[in-house]
């Protein structure tokens, strides 16, 4: 089988923020080129490191973030290495990058040089802000990019007086980004194909992560109206009970999604009577699916949770989530990501894929596919690159350069 | 700051496709809730046919979702409905009637995706599993989206947002170190498994231009979540070492790169306000040095505790508690446009309201606009946040009233005409 975008080929100058886009793309089969400086992407600099020995070719971020890319070092800031992105440009199909605005029309390298002579070409700009507007060169972190999107509002503690909202997760507003960055790229692509001409995506993190925020956005747009964040659960305009209670052995549950039928619910009833803590679970009012509706601040709901709460205190964490899906509550663990190793489920959908790290005599196990597509190839073909892995390869078989160009070139410290 | 919307400049409803890069694209759309609906939101904005299936016996439930700015009059009065189904087409099917699924297989026939969210028996429940739609539309690209994928042993299980959020990882990778989780306050994965599924759709279509042939897209919700935390996961993989310790979750803090100073810091306002608090994070020597001069504090700058970013990280408390003295009781804003003036990272955590109202950058490329609708009447709706220089995304109309295209489908498209759209309505196969 091949890969869906098999024959589309990628220049991806792109920093850590958008490196998860030419992920992307690149395990979904389109032949990527990573452009880094001579010392390095900073990419390569972000932990956790193998065996916590930071290195170049040691990170796990840039492993993750750019597997199935090949890299190229180049410093694109002096002349000729700016020439060799230029040659480069003209023989892909796509251009990814996130600098600063300004920055590559500097070098003589942003969108209108690149499409002079190559109309074909799809160039895609993700950056914190945009290209244009006030702030579009201020200076940002994911954290901070999550605090000015709204993400980070939504998120944190109501029982926790004067604690801070929580900016949830590293590398999310990088992850949000990169999900409309590589959106609009493939858009672009498929209208290529129609039209015969590319174009350039200016792409916003600022305003990716604003809109996914749920119902913040619309609340916002209708009401003017702030939702207030809550421990463990969402944001909302007025308060709402609690999801997550603590089974036995101290993890908590998500129970969020009580069943809707009532001969689910009724399982459940009879489950937790079993162990004689069924409570006033049978309460009339409980037979009515909206009435157990968490989410809504209802006095009912609320009833039913404290009774639910001591029932899972009274069994283990994995006993009390299979045994809720069983009948048909769609309960969950708070995991931590690397529990979900322990699930033999996704072991058999074949999600996690070893990959291949020859240059460490080792095979290490990666997520796999965010979609399985089976009737083309994801994969993850090959490990990420070390710095300069592929950068004779691909300026001899791309550019012709020869090996005494090759030399002088890296003698100038041009490439390396 | 006045708001400054911009008015949007095509009516309301038109359907103005010719410019779009996904026009000719016809998706049937059995999604509901949020997951589904977000894919086919942004596919909708850039031009393809999004036609909702829906059933009046079992509404989709964000047809009742809050708020409702003119007052809660179902099934077209929710702003949330509206804001997530914009752009897409309704009519009513009811599927339980022969004649109505026989509608549902005429449109199939027609259509080049076709896209559900349902738990994973559903649909071969109906008999429209991947052979049979096939069998209705050759080259179909089938696009499933549930919890846990629709193959291995807990196929049958099933997920809301926050339940995939919780086994994922998502949920126990916020919060502060030693209290429960802080979580997601809102189901992020559902946005990111319909912009998963965007992404494959997408990447299924270029496969079908170049080679005729569609394909079975199989999402489990989890995966998706699963994949957004690959770091950690490989911190498991070749360390063999597990995310819970008494330092995860790290709070505002660093996770990686360690960097401080890095976190939250109160300025004035209550606590309890998200506006009330500015995130600073410093990730070079150099955005430190500023951050001293900018708080006139160059006694930090010199200090030994935090000559290094090892010994900033080493002395974290004390950088946090000094920085902390020094926003408090001063307006965030004000430091914030202070401190980005010298090149400091940093930002507001700012709600929604002040990003649609009073965020001069959203303002700036006109993020909001105006939009109409039959019964929310004139309202604001954000933009698609990647901009085609070309062909950009468009906001056509707003989502549409219940079974609002019944008509315009079944005539124009598939050629019932007067009499048997009637028959099909008396005979209750129009849900």
């Amino acid at each position: 089988m091949s890969g869906p975008l098999d024959g589309i080929r990628v220049l991806d100058l792109c920093d850590p923020k958008g490196q998860y886009m030419g992920r992307l793309l690149a395990s979904h089969g389109a032949d990527v080129i990573k452009v880094e400086p001579l010392a390095g992407d900073p990419g390569r600099r972000i932990g956790p490191f193998v065996d916590d020995v930071a290195g170049v070719n040691r990170s796990l971020f840039w492993w993750y973030y750019n597997a199935d890319k090949r890299s190229v070092a180049i410093d694109l800031c002096q002349p000729d290495g700016a020439a060799l992105i230029r040659r480069l440009a003209a023989n892909v199909d796509v251009v990814l990058e996130s600098f600063a605005p300004g920055t590559l029309a500097e070098l003589g390298l942003d969108y209108a040089k690149l499409s002079a002579d190559h109309p074909e070409l799809v160039m895609t700009s993700l950056t914190p802000f945009g290209q244009d507007g006030p702030r579009a060169n201020w200076a940002w972190s994911d954290a901070v990019g999550l605090a000015l999107a709204g993400p980070m509002s939504l998120c944190g503690y109501d029982d926790l007086p004067g604690t801070p909202p929580i900016r949830p997760t590293e590398h999310q507003a990088f992850h949000i980004g990169s999900h409309f960055g590589a959106a609009g790229t493939l858009v672009a692509l498929l209208e290529r194909a129609e039209s015969g001409r590319g174009q350039y995506v200016d792409a916003s993190i600022h305003e990716a992560c604003a809109t996914t925020t749920e119902a913040g956005m619309p609340y916002a747009l209708f009401e003017r109206q702030p939702l207030r964040r809550q421990t463990g659960r969402h944001a909302a305009a007025r308060p709402t009970e609690p999801w997550n209670y603590p089974a036995s052995d101290g993890r908590a549950i998500n129970i969020f999604g009580m069943p809707r039928g009532d001969a689910d619910f009724l399982q459940l009833v009879e489950w937790a009577e079993e162990s004689g803590l069924g409570g006033e679970l049978r309460d009339p009012e409980l037979r009515d699916g909206r009435k157990r509706q968490l989410g809504l601040g209802q006095d009912s709901a609320e009833r039913m949770l404290h009774d639910l709460a001591a029932f899972i205190a009274s069994k283990p964490s994995q006993e009390i989530y299979r045994g809720g899906q069983e009948r048909g509550a769609a309960w969950g663990t708070l995991n931590t990501p690397d529990e979900l190793l322990d699930d033999p489920h996704f072991h058999e959908r074949g999600f996690w894929v070893d990959v291949d790290h020859d240059e460490l005599g080792r095979t290490i196990m990666y997520p796999g596919a965010p979609a399985k597509l089976l009737g083309s190839e994801w994969a993850i073909r090959r490990r990420a690159p070390l710095l300069g892995e592929h950068t004779d390869t691909i300026l001899r078989d791309e550019l012709g350069l020869s090996r005494d160009e090759l030399t002088a070139l890296a003698g100038a410290e041009i490439i390396a | 700051m006045p708001d400054q919307a911009v008015p949007y400049q095509e009516g309301p409803g038109q359907q103005v496709t010719s410019d779009l890069p996904l026009a000719g694209v016809r998706v049937v759309d059995l999604t509901w809730i949020v997951a589904g609906p977000t894919c086919t939101r942004l596919m909708a904005d850039f031009g393809a046919e999004v036609i909702r299936i829906e059933n009046q016996q079992t509404l989709d439930s964000v047809r009742f979702g809050r708020p409702h700015p003119g007052g809660f009059d179902p099934p077209d009065s929710s702003g949330f409905f509206s804001w997530l189904n914009r752009n897409k087409r309704s009519i009513t099917l009811n599927v339980r009637h022969p004649d109505g699924m026989a509608v549902l297989k005429k449109l199939i026939a027609l259509s080049d995706v076709v896209i559900e969210n349902y738990s994973s028996y559903v649909m071969e429940r109906w008999g429209l599993g991947y052979d049979e739609l096939r069998a209705l539309r050759e080259d179909v690209i089938y696009v499933s989206l549930s919890g846990f994928g629709h193959s291995g042993r807990d196929r049958h299980y099933s997920t809301w947002g926050p339940t995939a959020q919780a086994l994922s990882g998502l949920t126990a990778m916020s919060g502060l170190p030693g209290q429960p989780s802080a979580g997601w306050g809102y189901s992020y994965m559902d946005h990111t498994a319909g912009y998963s599924a965007m992404i494959a759709t997408l990447a299924a279509l270029r496969h079908r231009q170049t080679t005729g042939e569609g394909q079975q897209i199989d999402l489990s919700q989890v995966e998706a979540g699963a994949v957004l935390c690959g770091p950690a996961i490989l911190d498991k993989t070749v360390n063999d070492r597990g995310y819970r310790s008494p330092h995860n979750p790290p709070g505002n803090r660093a996770a990686w790169p360690k960097v401080a100073p890095h976190n939250s810091y109160l300025c004035d306002g209550d606590p309890a306000d998200a506006g009330s608090w500015l995130m600073i994070t410093c990730e070079s020597h150099d955005q430190w040095a500023a951050l001293c001069a900018t708080a006139g504090r160059d006694e930090w700058a010199v200090d030994d505790r935090f000559a290094t970013m090892p010994t900033r990280l080493r002395n974290q408390d004390a950088v946090d508690e000094l920085i902390g003295e020094w926003t408090r009781g001063q307006s965030a804003t004000a430091l914030m446009e202070r401190l980005q003036a010298a090149g400091v990272p940093a930002g507001v955590v700012q709600d929604l309201p002040s990003i649609v109202y009073h965020d001069p950058q959203i303002q700036s490329r006109e993020f909001i606009v105006t939009n109409s609708h039959e019964v929310l009447g004139e309202h604001l709706t954000d933009g698609t946040p990647a901009k085609l220089s070309r062909t950009p995304a468009q906001r056509r109309a707003a989502g549409p009233r219940l079974g609002a295209d019944n008509e315009a489908i079944l005539g124009d498209l598939l050629g019932y005409d007067d009499d048997a759209r009637m028959q099909l309505l008396i005979d209750g196969a129009l849900g």
